[in-house]
């Protein structure tokens, strides 16, 4: 099993276009009502950009966006104002979906299908050979752990399993780019784990994720960047490492220190005697962040002055 | 069963003569214009007149250019193959066990004492069927897509490279392949239903001290008469529909299957025309003063007559026992004279350029049935360039396969009563079984349409309001025909709101609207014409199951035409293609997570 800990993707140039999985630009959605009168304005003018070989952790309170920005990048929804873009192509272009895997919140999957059945159903749907296919289906059962349960229809399965077959259907088509919405919902600590070095090995394996989730630690272990949404708008959007770090605290780790120094600490380290191991800045938690975060916003509405 | 001269066209007659394939052309004009306009209008509200044009132009572009070509059978077959197995495992099959349930005991409500058992049965059979696969063919379509997109499962599927068009036909096949393997349960056990309803067997009984005449057993409320011929050899008078074949087998004389109940007599129809009383060609015959204008009449003793023209009649649509032709001429008497005898009439054989004619064929008009006539192929008496001579019919008279009939009233004063399917010469007959299928292939091309309708409407409505869209249309579909003679029948002052105002005027409606207000009452009729117009327009645009439901073929024993079952299929196709279009429009522009 692999230790789950996030780390960067050094390989990928930010600067490159080609390197852009995902794009948004002022990409906006308002929802009406069956006489055209405004019932919300779920997502404002949102600027985003997924690097290939990234995690992108999108995070957000109920109602802040998320899924609507899923559902915009995914041409499940049509926007209001801006456009979104995946590997270059309009969002409503039917085409880029040869290329990407979708694991929607609840598994919504045909209930009288079994597992087998469930991944050639969606196998024959990107126009797979049988024979890839049947090797496919393998694989990713042997993956996800449901040997025992490949013939049973999905109305028998745990909510865990039903997770399990939901991924495994979203990598029918080794997808270059991932949406992953909510992924460890309904999945046991050990689930959760697994779920997440999973995550973690298809970033190693070249893949882009697009990660939403509530979990804050299960963002904070796996994803590269994040952007925070708030009641539509964006409100955060960096480096984890970036975001997490405390930036007007400094924080000394030293050891070996005799008591004297100890005392005098504050003096005494420019001329110390003893080894200076680290020199930086606390973190907070992901949580802490995404709070305060919240807060703030309810406060005083508009996009925050940080980011990386 | 009453047959339209529009029935008998052939299926390149019905295209091109009669211009259905021009109209078809401009049905096709008339939506993409209509569904252009309407795309172009909601586009313009909501990007401005531009970028609307842009967009609505895409949409359509994208049609031709982008997913018909880039249409995966591989997807089709996989939704498709979802939708059988959909059907299956939510137990749709029931269906037959409620039909075999019906057919077993089918003998508590059915009059087995009918004159025409056969007609009674295969009528039964092919009417519920009709209605059952309907049924499941609406509930099958109109919840499927629908139940998808409340349940989010579609999420998963248009997130896939599944284009709309893949979305329609799959749906459509996996539906229709399900209905099909339905029908196919449905169709072979009501085959063996009627087929061991009807057939029996008899023996003779109070068998004539000569040995030549007697009568049958009493079998299923009904015994025969019989007489031999000096080979031993007969044929039972006709009874419940059916007549049986006697022979003599030694001592003993053996009562054969039945004939006739279970037949595809193969009718060929010609053109009719009328010649008035100074025998020059008539517009029509005359009308006798019934409010029923399918039969017109021929005076008797004048030149009226009525001719048929026939076409493609060839000598291997016989068999050798001679020209065989079918008859159901009414009369009208306008003095009662002798009452017993019928009035009369004469059949005259006639090559088209009138140089060769048979000698008159009388015959005494046998109401309320089928008059069954033949006459040889060769040695018919008549006349060659004027000069008497013995006539072949094939060689004299039907050069070319083309040849006239000619009916005359031969009785003073009285009227003799027909319409184009009242004559119609009998072919080789064809197998009933394959009548029989394709019967149920009519009923096939029903359900196919209805499916269609309801996918369609489920694109864009929920399904209880796509059941209740499709059902209307099913309703449309087969009693529209009211509709247009209403539509035909009514003028201004009986229309809708017209009707409505004169409920609490209690003002009949045989009498002019009167409100004493004369602006008033033309805007009223203004609205009324203008619903009435609606309303015409929206029942052509609605399939006409009416004239799709052949039940009457298989149960009368005609033969269903060939070309009948080709515009049928071509109609059924059109469907397809409307409802195809119409559901990628709305597949296409519809927010699936909204």
């Amino acid at each position: 099993m692999a230790t789950t800990t996030a780390s960067t993707n050094p390989s990928v140039s930010v600067t490159d276009p080609t390197n852009v999985i995902v794009e948004t630009r002022n990409l906006g959605k308002i929802y009406r009502d069956f006489w055209g009168r405004k019932k919300v304005n779920a997502l404002k003018s949102l600027d985003i950009e997924v690097r290939r070989g990234e995690i992108f952790g999108l995070l957000g309170p109920n109602g802040s966006g998320k899924s609507t920005t899923i559902k915009l990048m995914l041409g499940l929804l049509f926007p209001t104002s801006g456009r979104a873009f995946v590997f270059g192509k309009d969002a409503t272009d039917v085409a880029k979906n040869e290329r990407i895997g979708y694991l929607p919140e609840e598994s919504y999957l045909y209930k009288f299908l079994n597992a087998e059945e469930t991944l050639d159903f969606y196998g024959r749907l990107f126009d797979m050979p049988a024979s890839v296919r049947r090797e496919r289906t393998e694989q990713l059962i042997q993956m996800v752990g449901l040997q025992r349960a490949r013939r049973r229809q999905l109305k028998e399965y745990s909510k865990g399993m039903t997770r399990r077959i939901g991924l495994a259907q979203a990598l029918i088509n080794e997808p270059e780019f991932l949406v992953l919405d909510e992924p460890t919902t309904g999945l046991d600590p050990i689930g959760t784990r697994e779920m997440k070095d999973l995550i973690l090995r298809l970033r190693e394996q070249g893949k882009t994720i697009l990660l939403c989730s509530h979990q804050l630690a299960d963002v904070q272990d796996v994803c590269d960047r994040v952007a925070i949404l708030h009641q539509g708008e964006l409100k955060e959007l960096g480096r984890v490492d970036s975001l997490l770090k405390v930036q007007d605290v400094t924080q000394i780790h030293a050891k070996g220190l005799d008591e004297k120094t100890k005392l005098e600490i504050k003096e005494l380290i420019a001329r110390s005697t003893g080894e200076m191991l680290r020199m930086d800045n606390p973190t907070t938690t992901m949580e802490e962040l995404f709070l305060d975060i919240v807060r703030e916003s309810e406060q005083r509405p508009g996009r925050r002055g940080s980011g990386a | 069963m009453r047959l339209s001269p529009d029935q008998f066209w052939t299926y390149f007659e019905w295209l091109f003569v009669h211009s259905a394939l021009l109209y078809g052309f401009l049905l096709v004009l008339v939506l993409a214009v209509l569904g252009f306009l309407i795309g172009f209008v909601v586009a313009l509200l909501k990007h401005g007149p531009a970028e609307g044009f842009l967009q609505v132009s895409k949409l359509i572009g994208e049609l031709f250019v982008v997913d018909i070509p880039g249409t995966s059978i591989r997807r089709v077959g996989a939704i498709a193959r979802l939708a059988v197995k959909e059907a299956i495992r939510k137990k749709v099959l029931v269906v037959v066990a409620v039909f075999v349930i019906a057919i077993m005991f089918a003998g508590w409500y059915l009059d087995q004492q009918a004159q025409f058992p056969a007609r009674l049965y295969i009528s039964f059979v092919l009417t519920f069927t009709n209605y059952m696969v309907l049924v499941l063919g609406l509930f099958l379509s109109c919840f499927s897509l629908p139940s998808d997109i409340k349940s989010k499962i579609i999420y998963t599927i248009v997130t896939k490279p599944v284009r709309p068009t893949e979305l329609f036909l799959g749906r459509v096949l996996g539906f229709t392949a399900v209905g099909t393997l339905v029908l196919l349960l449905l169709g072979s056990m009501s085959y063996l239903f009627v087929v061991r309803g009807v057939i029996h067997e008899h023996e003779a009984i109070e068998i004539s001290a000569d040995g030549v005449s007697g009568k049958t057993s009493r079998q299923q409320f009904h015994s025969h008469e019989f007489v031999l011929d000096e080979t031993g050899n007969g044929i039972t008078n006709e009874t419940k529909g059916h007549k049986h074949v006697v022979s003599k087998v030694g001592d003993k004389i053996v009562v054969g299957p039945s004939i006739g109940d279970l037949e595809a007599r193969v009718p060929i129809y010609g053109m009719m025309r009328f010649t008035g009383r100074d025998g020059q060609v008539a517009n029509d015959g005359l009308n006798v003063g019934y409010m029923s204008e399918y039969h017109k009449y021929i005076e008797g003793d004048s030149l009226c007559s009525a001719i048929w023209t026939f076409k493609n009649v060839t000598r291997d649509s016989f068999s050798e026992g001679g020209l065989t032709y079918d008859m159901t001429i009414s009369a009208f008497r306008t003095y009662k004279g002798d009452i017993v005898t019928p009035v009369g009439g004469e059949v005259r054989f006639r090559s088209i350029d009138g140089s060769a004619v048979t000698e008159p064929f009388p015959f005494k008009v046998k109401e309320f049935q089928v008059d069954q006539r033949s006459i040889p192929f060769t040695g018919l008496k008549g006349s060659l360039n004027e000069q008497p001579a013995d006539l072949d019919f094939f060689k004299d008279i039907a050069k070319n396969g083309e040849f006239e009939v000619v009916i005359r009233c031969q009785d003073r004063n009285q009227y003799l009563g027909m319409a184009a399917g009242d004559l119609y010469f009998r072919a080789e007959p064809q197998a009933f079984w394959w009548n029989f299928i394709k019967g149920y292939i009519s009923i096939w091309l029903q359900m196919v349409i209805v499916i269609c309708f309801g996918v369609m409407f489920s694109t864009f409505l929920s399904g209880p309001v796509a059941i209740i869209a499709t059902l209307s249309v099913i309703v449309l579909g087969f009693f529209g025909f009211f509709v247009d003679d209403i539509i035909k029948n009514a003028d201004s002052d009986v229309g809708p709101v017209a009707s409505l105002i004169r409920i609490p005027l209690q003002s009949g409606s045989g009498t002019q609207l009167d409100l004493g207000n004369i602006p008033l009452e033309r805007a009223i009729r203004v609205v009324d014409k203008g619903i009435l117009i609606c309303v015409q327009t929206l029942s052509k645009a609605i399939p006409n199951l009416n004239e799709l439901h052949t039940a009457d073929f298989v149960a009368y024993g005609v033969n269903l035409f060939g070309g009948l079952l080709s515009r049928h299929l071509t109609v059924c196709a059109g469907y397809f293609l409307m409802t195809g279009i119409i559901s990628y429009f709305f597949l296409k522009t519809r927010e699936m997570a909204a």
